[in-house]
């Protein structure tokens, strides 16, 4: 008998953890593009944030917002490539902005094109931060947790950034007219 | 001019350049990502099973071993007299027997599946300014249909150190060896003899290669010495006496 209620609930787990993945891939995999830039990395980084998931489904599943817990997984397996393979491309000191406004008039595509590129141009935490502040729309202390660091380090993570974009835009902004 | 919170300025608009790229981006692989990673957790615990299942055997092995009264072949000396825990299966000689005991030559030596002596690892290679209490002198075949154990020597202490005061003062290489240059298939030695040295630290070992055209010398783990007649005349004798070799019918004397 607890056999049998042991294997239900192992089947009903496995269950809900497949709808869930078919209900939230997209958005994760849409959270971990705007964090990484790279469509690759984005889906290794959710698949990994799954893997772990999986393995510890129990806990997560009874957490307040699943969601938001398998996004930190994602943001954790992304930090950790960071720090093991510092496989991205050093940030350059100015970002340069090498799309061209669009022809056709359309500023505000163009403007969110540019800052894309020059996000991609920012060191990984700086941009990490920038996507859990206004793609999350997360607090610098919820911020500094996922990113473990001090608040204020989140904070200057995302005032340094702003810092930049503002000048390139600005800079670019004046050249264009 | 009133100074503007660049948070505030440029937020919503790097808000909506996130959004609208995320929004742009299809094509993101999404299925089969729950099996996936079902199937990564499944093998991570196979992984785990195995590992603890290694852990166990080998603690019964080493639980085994104790109880037969032998040593453990990477024991490190804590013992000791060491004449006093010979095992009873220490195989005769036609030397003296080594005042410590030893374990026989492991009959899957990782020698018989190395691709080069350089595989000997530094940790496991003898540092030739350690002193030795003993040695046993393995000798191993590689060919088809030999390969495996062909024969084991044991030496007392003052032969061990003879036999590395012997090794340590060679140059990398015997100038008077032909270079041989052959194929592939050729390279492999079909024999060498590994050299077990009793440390205080435990087991350490030089590799000795005098046959094929891969490599030749006295491989330590950390350096090469040369291959010369007089450590070789040392320990070259009964079962682990070859009958010739690539470079030994070019080196007088062994």
């Amino acid at each position: 008998m607890e056999a049998a209620l042991a294997a239900a609930e192992a089947r009903t787990g496995q269950l809900d953890f497949e709808v869930w993945v078919t209900e939230k891939a997209d958005a994760l995999l849409r959270f971990a593009y705007v964090l990484t830039g790279d469509a690759n990395l984005a889906e290794d980084a959710v698949q990994d944030a799954l893997t772990t998931a999986c393995a510890r489904w129990g806990r997560v599943s009874q957490a307040d917002d699943p969601e938001a817990y398998v996004k930190r997984m994602v943001v954790n397996a992304h930090i950790s490539w960071w720090r093991r393979f510092r496989r991205r491309e050093a940030p350059v000191d100015d970002p340069v902005r090498n799309a061209r406004p669009f022809p056709d008039g359309t500023a505000a595509r163009a403007e969110a094109d540019a800052i894309w590129e020059l996000c991609a141009t920012l060191p990984d935490k700086q941009r990490a931060a920038v996507v859990l502040r206004f793609y999350e729309e997360l607090s610098y202390a919820e911020i500094a947790q996922l990113l473990h660091c001090a608040e204020a380090t989140a904070r200057s993570h995302v005032h340094r950034a702003l810092a930049v974009l503002k000048t390139t835009l600005s800079k670019e902004g004046a050249e264009d007219a | 001019m009133p100074e503007h919170d660049p948070e505030q300025e440029l937020g919503p608009r790097i808000s909506s350049a996130l959004q609208s790229q995320a929004d742009a981006r299809t094509g993101l692989q999404k299925s089969g990502m729950a099996q996936e990673a079902r199937r990564r957790v499944r093998k991570r615990r196979q992984a785990v099973s195995m590992l603890a299942g290694a852990v166990l055997v080998a603690a019964a092995i080493g639980g085994v071993w104790n109880l037969a009264g032998g040593e453990s072949p990477v024991a490190t000396n804590s013992s000791g007299s060491a004449a006093d825990s010979k095992p009873a299966n220490e195989p005769k000689s036609g030397h003296e027997m080594a005042p410590r005991s030893v374990v026989g030559c492991p009959a899957d030596h990782p020698i018989l599946t190395a691709d080069s002596p350089s595989d000997l690892q530094a940790s496991a290679g003898l540092d030739v300014n350690t002193p030795v209490t003993g040695l046993r002198a393995c000798r191993y075949g590689f060919a088809e249909g030999g390969t495996g154990l062909l024969g084991q020597e044991v030496f007392n202490a003052a032969v061990a150190q003879q036999v590395v005061d012997a090794i340590k003062v060679l140059p990398e290489r015997n100038p008077s060896l032909p270079v041989f240059k052959c194929a592939p298939q050729t390279a492999r030695p079909s024999e060498a003899i590994v050299l077990r040295f009793d440390t205080a630290a435990g087991v350490r070992e030089v590799w000795v290669e005098y046959d094929g055209c891969a490599a030749v010398g006295f491989f330590t783990g950390n350096r090469v010495y040369g291959l010369y007649a007089a450590p070789l005349k040392l320990f070259m004798t009964g079962s682990v006496r070859p009958s010739g070799g690539t470079h030994l019918s070019a080196l007088p004397g062994w």
